[in-house]
């Protein structure tokens, strides 16, 4: 049907709406190619065949998607007179459920209804779907949806793409047959110019004033292109858009051509994209058939057609002159402008290139003015823009947002945070082009100029966001790599420049570069961002400037450290859980030789790495957990209960003296050095236990009657036995260490003095002093800060709690002072101002303390403590707070309300975290940082004085134990360098043979947790609360290994 | 309908025609801007990126050979970013192929050498990528030893623009672009050379060469490619 | 008295040209050796170069074990170092055969090139490199001299410019080639 007049118009959209709305229910099934590749057609078909062999009176239709892509396939769901219902992830087992439920007038399974549309303003048109089924959220109360603004997806997921019927059923071609009609050109280009519409391919350059150089060009023969050479890796936007929604494309192009005096149009698509070409190609079909294109476009006596003209995928050919150039039968190849495209563009004559999205814009600024247009996004930057979110966020796809809308919306709200609740390091923005940002500036807000402030830019909308298992080093490297081989080889510095920085580069990932290589990379990509000739060489040094800039510490870990932290650079790291551990625990090699009934061995490996691997087995934090690549098949692997088990099997047993005597056969000879350690923790202890095998005399100085540090007085009895410590101890001792207690260094004894006697000295103090914190009424009888109430427990001093405690903080010292205090008898509440997953204890520890009966109260902000007339506790007023904005550390921000609660207590346990003593920071005379710590080089870990170092929280400020250790191990290896002149430290390591074979098929079955001592019996005693795994149970949890530290035999 | 303009060139104001470029000025009054692909004669492209100048205002650096002057335009063709610059593309030219000056017929009258050693390249600080490229002899007259080509494409341009062959173009992209004769023929084999020789004389290396020089031998006569053109120009 | 400064020269993958260059600055010798002293090198006796070098004078490219070796020395046990002539500082024409791997190389010349017992000598041969390298590639150079060889003028500006104490500037010397 030829739309030659007004009422063939009208007629057409009669058509479309009974397609789009008919009398009977429709299913529409979101078939994109994201929606296919998830099993859309498979669905589609069976739809199509059971609607078929019921005879149901049912509408099936095709559409483009909705942008969900972690709920694809998506299937809209209609009857007369109710919502659109959304379903996601469904396969074509879910069709006869469905079908019997719209049978029966019922909703489909539970599970798989996403989400209701009642009405849908397609911008165009209005369309009114129903109203009901209040239990199911709208669209827009869905995470994903919060905030998006569908402009330029406005149709797409809900119309049949392959339609140019339902299109028109929408309103669309009515902006154009309005232009049409005015004909006035010009007053459409003032509107483009008056909305700010800036070009969505990248660059951001106003699209009405280029319409303008184009309209006054004086040339018969002008054309407009639309560029849909999306080659950006993560980048799918233009995909969808052309799959979803062709004939908003044609529209927007249409009226691009009647308004500037073009006669042709040209889109110009990747060949690498079949279904968008297949769409399209069926759109300018339709469309020609309809009148729409040709000769007299909607009887307006217009002539424009639109050919569509694929490309063969080079990426450069997005530069719209190597786009030219393609399209013209040359090679892909860019060239200097000017001319312009405006003034000389395809075989010369004058053209305008747009954007897909550009073109999406057009027909809504048309039909709704640009007043609407500006009303969203920022003033300089009006509008939305389409942005494929992808990545390790728990929720991808496409998403429209306006501009200048923050980061932290996109990836905290919109993408509901890193996958498996795991932080977010950065994210990278505008594909190969763009840069890296890390997540400290997740406030920034994502417009054209503010991104490229900071070296990144917006380019097509990719948004890939990375975690603490992506290596920056080697995303820069990845996109260097695309960009010098995508580049066209024209000019010099991309050409033979990225070549040179992939060099550096690939030196950088193998641990082979310098600091001067550093620089030279700099300087490179530098040049080559300025001096390229086009758009690709310009931007393809970003993401080597941006990761220098925001990531350096990780260029330098990998030439200092010769560590990649990702574990991504296989060269620089073994397995990821061995990465992950601060003391770098071969964990795999233990696990292994466990699994090999291998117990002396095992325990070999575990205590050369750790030398307090009974207690780490107990208190660590496991950050070897978050890192496990079994949690991607169901749970992480349980390393720290197996090596606790490995450690106490022979601790604990009459194994012990023999392996004692094993270790000490590691001992290298004396040296005659002689080593001073200050302070007993963990930190100390590790650095004395590797420097007295290492041959040197040590001696550790502690102010405390016995070592351990934190372990002995701040841990409970319940997480750690000191009967355990006391065994690790004494095996430290018998490798030749010397402890002097009771000692404070600083008062009994000066650094001077010790700086005389000894060759070397480790400070390792920790940090035992309560963190100053604005609270009235901390001066009040029955406050307490928690380390030393904890101290005091340990000693079996006399502690002074009353019935009822309150235990102020979310860290691991205020879940054990509640749990302490629980277990001498008191009512215990934790305050906690903000959620519980933001808590920086160990969640086991804090669910540990729930089952105890500690009660929490989260949003709860301490504001004053009450005393009574006898300078007694009675109360703690906490201000309830709400849940703000996230701020950078991807939590959101506790904001304050009017309501105040208040616990009655007559004891406040102040657990607000700890610092470093600061007489003894003064005293020392070296230098420290602002935050209170002492300042050291962040690899020798060499303070401000000669021969001094320092290490654990003394440097880090208040962390956690393998941390501490982790500094200690590695200080005994700097110290032995400095005072030996050579590596030896991995001379004390034995080579241990053990099979090397991956499992082929994982193991089944979930991880093995040790059974616990119940809830009811452990608050009346100090017993330990984990009882551990049986070495059945821990055999078995070895088996579930994946063996990451295997590597192909191909490399 | 060109008409003059006045510019300001390292802060000499000098008087230009439109559609004049910024490096034609600079050359006819004798400031040299250092340019390899540029030829007077033959099309600009803004290939080798050595003629990168500042001008005022406009915030990114612009090759001098293609951007044409206008009233007012103040350029700075040398500071210590542009030679910073031209230093780091020279040596990239030099660590992409085997420039191996001491055994090269065009040592002494090589532009890349001759622009390397009065820019102060005293090293090559990238690494050199070393690769096995081949030497063409099928020409009875002429070589042409990919070892030394810089893909400035003058050869390409003098035989399209000026003899009307175009008997070369290029293969390939990025830093396996390769200069090819017809498609991929060897150059004695290519039925649309006519030996006329002008993209010798347009090369600014040893790339190509006469046939029976030896090292140090071979001078070009570069003015034979813009005597051409100029000649042409009044047809 | 102030100790004299020395010198000390060493060849490695290279043709001697420079070293021929460096004794054709004629009675420029005379004029160097009043200032300073030649400890090491092809033009002297020692054994093993000496610590405490001030000045370092390397023509060639590294090919071989040995070369690295020696030039890890010079440069430890060296102030300045000098890379002499193209083949220190570009590779030049020993880097002509790092596109053909070693083992290839070696049977051409040793195996298909030879007329009398065939075979690729292993012992008393230092092993070579992979690649023929520039000295920068792998120690700290300060000075490159390049030229093939550099002219003798050259070579006399660099030396007076480094014993008389000035940062050492070839100017329109600088020539490759």
């Amino acid at each position: 049907m030829r739309i030659g007049d007004i009422a063939a118009f009208a007629a057409v959209r009669e058509a479309g709406l009974a397609k789009l709305l008919p009398n009977r229910p429709r299913i529409a099934v979101g078939m994109g190619t994201c929606g296919s590749g998830n099993g859309a057609e498979s669905v589609f078909h069976a739809f199509s065949s059971e609607i078929e062999r019921r005879g149901l009176a049912i509408h099936l239709a095709p559409v483009g998607c909705f942008g969900y892509c972690a709920e694809e396939p998506l299937v809209n769901i209609w009857v007369p007179g109710r919502p659109l219902v959304m379903l996601r992830q469904v396969q074509a087992n879910h069709v006869d459920a469905i079908l019997e439920a719209l049978g029966r007038g019922q909703l489909p399974p539970e599970d798989l209804v996403l989400c209701r549309i009642e009405e849908w303003d397609h911008l165009t048109g209005h369309v009114k779907y129903g109203y009901g089924y209040p239990e199911i959220p709208y669209w827009h109360e869905l995470p994903f949806f919060t905030g998006q603004v569908k402009t330029v997806l406005r149709n797409c997921g809900l119309i049949n793409p392959d339609d140019i019927e339902e299109y028109v059923a929408i309103g669309g071609y009515q902006a154009l047959y309005k232009v049409l009609i005015d004909q006035n050109p010009a007053a459409v280009i003032e509107q483009v110019k008056a909305a700010k519409l800036r070009g969505r391919g990248g660059a951001g350059y106003l699209t009405g004033n280029k319409w303008e150089f184009l309209q006054k060009a004086v040339d018969p023969d002008k054309y407009v292109i639309c560029n849909a050479d999306e080659g950006d890796p993560g980048a799918y936007m233009n995909r969808n858009e052309i799959e979803s929604d062709p004939h908003a494309l044609l529209e927007g192009m249409l009226i691009g051509g009647y308004v500037t005096g073009a006669r042709r149009g040209i889109v110009y698509v990747r060949a690498e994209y079949p279904l968008a070409v297949l769409r399209l190609e069926r759109a300018i079909d339709q469309a020609r058939e309809y009148g729409v294109l040709g000769t007299d476009v909607l009887g307006r006596g217009f002539a424009f057609d639109i050919e569509l003209v694929e490309g063969a995928g080079a990426f450069v050919c997005g530069e719209e002159t190597a786009l030219i150039a393609s399209l013209e039968g040359h090679s892909g190849r860019p060239r200097t402008r000017p001319p312009f495209p405006a003034q000389k563009g395809l075989y010369d004559k004058p053209t305008n290139i747009n954007n897909v999205e550009t073109w999406y814009n057009v027909a809504p600024i048309v039909s709704k003015g640009p007043a609407w247009f500006t009303e969203t996004g920022s003033p300089k930057s009006p509008g939305t823009k389409v942005f494929s979110l992808v990545g390790k966020v728990r929720s991808t796809g496409l998403v429209e947002m306006p501009l200048g809308t923050p980061l932290a919306r996109f990836i905290y709200d919109v993408g509901e945070g890193g996958t498996n609740g795991r932080d977010i390091k950065a994210v990278q923005t505008g594909g190969p082009s763009g840069g890296c940002i890390p997540a400290d500036m997740f406030d920034t807000p994502v417009d054209y100029e503010t991104l490229a402030q900071l070296g990144s830019i917006m380019g097509s909308g990719g948004m890939v966001v990375m975690d603490a298992d992506n290596c920056m080093v080697d995303v820069a490297r990845y996109f260097i790599e695309f960009t010098h081989s995508e580049s066209c080889g024209k000019c010099v510095p991309c050409r033979v420049g990225l070549d040179k920085a992939l060099w550096i580069l690939d030196r950088c990932t193998l641990g082979k570069a310098t600091h001067q290589d550093l620089q030279a990379l700099d300087e490179l990509c530098r040049m080559v961002r300025d001096t390229s000739l086009c758009g690709l060489g310009q931007s393809a040094p970003n993401p080597v400037l941006t990761t220098l800039r925001h990531f350096r510490h990780e260029f330098e870990d990998h030439i200092v450290a010769k560590r990649c932290r990702a574990g991504v650079c296989e060269d620089l790291a073994l397995s990821p859980c061995e990465n992950s551990c601060p003391l770098h625990m071969n964990i795999p090699r233990f696990l292994q030789l466990y699994r090999e009934g291998r117990l002396e061995d095992a325990f070999l490996s575990v205590i050369l790495d750790n030398p307090l691997p009974a207690s780490t087995g107990r208190v660590c934090q496991h950050p070897c957990d978050d890192r496990c690549r079994r949690a991607a098949v169901d749970e992480a692997v349980n390393m720290r209960d197996v090596h606790r088990l490995i450690a106490d099997e022979v601790l604990l047993s009459d194994r012990f003296d023999a392996m004692v005597e094993r270790v000490r056969e590691r001992r290298l000879e004396p040296t005659g050095r002689e080593v001073a350690i200050v302070g007993a923790g963990p930190t100390g202890l590790a650095c004395a236990f590797y420097l007295a095998l290492l041959g040197h005399s040590v001696v550790v100085y502690d102010s405390r009657p016995a070592a351990g540090g934190m372990l002995r007085y701040a841990l409970p009895e319940y997480r750690l036995p000191k009967a355990v410590l006391d065994r690790e101890v004494e095996l430290i001792e018998r490798m030749g260490v010397r402890f002097l207690f009771n000692v404070n260094v600083g008062e009994d004894v000066t650094l001077n003095d010790i700086a005389h006697q000894y060759d070397a000295v480790f400070l390792a103090i920790g940090t035992w002093k309560e963190a100053w914190v604005y609270l009235p009424g901390t001066e009040l009888t029955g406050v307490i800060p928690a380390l030393p109430f904890l101290e005091a427990v340990a000693r079996d001093e006399e502690v002074p709690v009353g019935k009822s405690v309150v235990v102020i903080g979310g860290g691991n010292a205020a879940i054990d002072s509640a749990r302490t205090a629980r277990r001498l008898g008191a009512e215990v509440t934790v305050v906690y101002r903000r959620e519980r997953k933001d808590m920086p204890a160990i969640p086991e520890e804090v669910e540990a303390a729930e089952h105890e009966g500690v009660k929490v109260a989260y949003l709860a902000a301490p504001h004053r403590i009450v005393g009574d007339r006898n300078g007694q506790v009675r109360a703690l007023e906490a201000v309830r707070t709400k849940l703000g904005e996230f701020d950078t550390s991807g939590r959101r921000r506790p904001v304050p309300t009017d309501e105040v609660v208040r616990f009655e207590c007559d004891t406040v346990v102040l657990a607000v975290g700890e610092t470093v003593d600061p007489d003894f920071l003064k005293a020392s005379g070296l230098k420290a940082k602002e935050a209170g710590t002492i300042e050291v080089d962040r690899y020798s870990l060499e303070t401000s004085r000669e021969r001094f170092y320092a290490g654990g929280d003394l440097i880090t400020g208040a962390s956690n134990v393998s941390n501490a250790m982790g500094y200690g191990k590695k200080a005994a290896r700097n110290i032995d360098k400095r005072l030996m002149g050579r590596k030896r430290f991995p001379d004390l390591f034995p080579a241990f043979e053990y099979a090397m074979e991956p499992p082929e098929t994982p193991e089944e079955g979930g991880r093995h947790v040790p059974p616990e001592l119940p809830a009811a019996a452990r608050v009346r005693t100090y017993d330990e609360v984990s009882l551990g795994l049986t070495s059945v149970a821990a055999v078995a949890e070895t088996s579930r290994c994946l063996r990451c530290d295997i590597r192909s035999a191909e490399r | 309908m060109s008409e003059k303009v006045k510019v300001r060139i390292d802060g000499e104001v000098l008087t230009a025609t439109t559609g004049q470029t910024i490096l034609e000025v600079a050359r006819a009054n004798n400031t040299y801007i250092p340019a390899l692909c540029y030829m007077e004669g033959l099309s600009a492209v803004g290939a080798c990126r050595l003629c990168m100048v500042e001008i005022s205002g406009v915030g990114k650096l612009q090759p001098a050979c293609t951007t044409p002057v206008q009233e007012g335009l103040a350029v700075v063709t040398a500071s210590p970013q542009l030679e910073a610059y031209r230093k780091i593309a020279l040596e990239l030219l030099f660590a992409e192929r085997n420039h191996v000056c001491a055994v090269c017929v065009s040592s002494g009258h090589c532009e890349l050498q001759t622009l390397a050693q009065d820019h102060g390249v005293t090293h090559v600080r990238y690494p050199y990528g070393y690769p096995r490229l081949a030497v063409d002899t099928s020409h009875p007259r002429y070589v042409l030893d990919h070892n030394r080509c810089i893909l400035c494409s003058r050869c390409v341009r003098a035989c399209a623009e000026i003899e009307g062959a175009h008997v070369w173009d290029f293969a390939g992209r990025g830093i396996r672009s390769m200069l090819v004769s017809e498609l991929s023929r060897p150059w004695g084999e290519a039925t649309t050379c006519t030996s006329c020789g002008k993209c010798v004389q347009a090369c600014p290396t040893g790339a190509m060469a006469e046939k029976g020089w030896g090292v140090e031998e071979m001078t070009k006569q570069r003015s034979v490619v813009s005597r051409l053109s100029s000649m042409r120009e009044g047809e | 008295m102030m100790d004299r400064p020395t010198i000390g020269t060493c060849w490695l993958d290279g043709c001697s040209g420079c070293h021929m260059s460096l004794l054709d600055i004629d009675e420029g010798v005379v004029a160097v050796l009043r200032k300073a002293d030649i400890v090491f090198g092809p033009l002297v006796d020692a054994q093993e170069w000496p610590e405490g070098v001030d000045v370092a004078v390397v023509e060639g490219a590294i090919s071989s074990q040995d070369d690295l070796r020696l030039a890890q020395t010079a440069r430890a046990r060296s102030s300045v170092v000098v890379a002499l002539g193209d083949c220190a500082v570009t590779g030049n024409v020993p880097a002509m055969r790092n596109g053909i791997p070693t083992r290839k190389l070696l049977e051409r010349i040793y195996v298909e090139g030879a007329t009398d017992q065939p075979q690729i000598p292993t012992e008393g041969v230092p092993a070579l490199l992979k690649q023929a390298q520039p000295l920068h590639q792998s120690i700290r150079v300060d000075v490159h001299v390049p030229g093939c060889p550099p002219k003798p003028n050259a070579i006399l500006t660099v030396l007076s410019d480094l014993l008389e104490g000035r940062e050492p500037d070839l100017g329109s010397r600088l020539r490759f080639g």
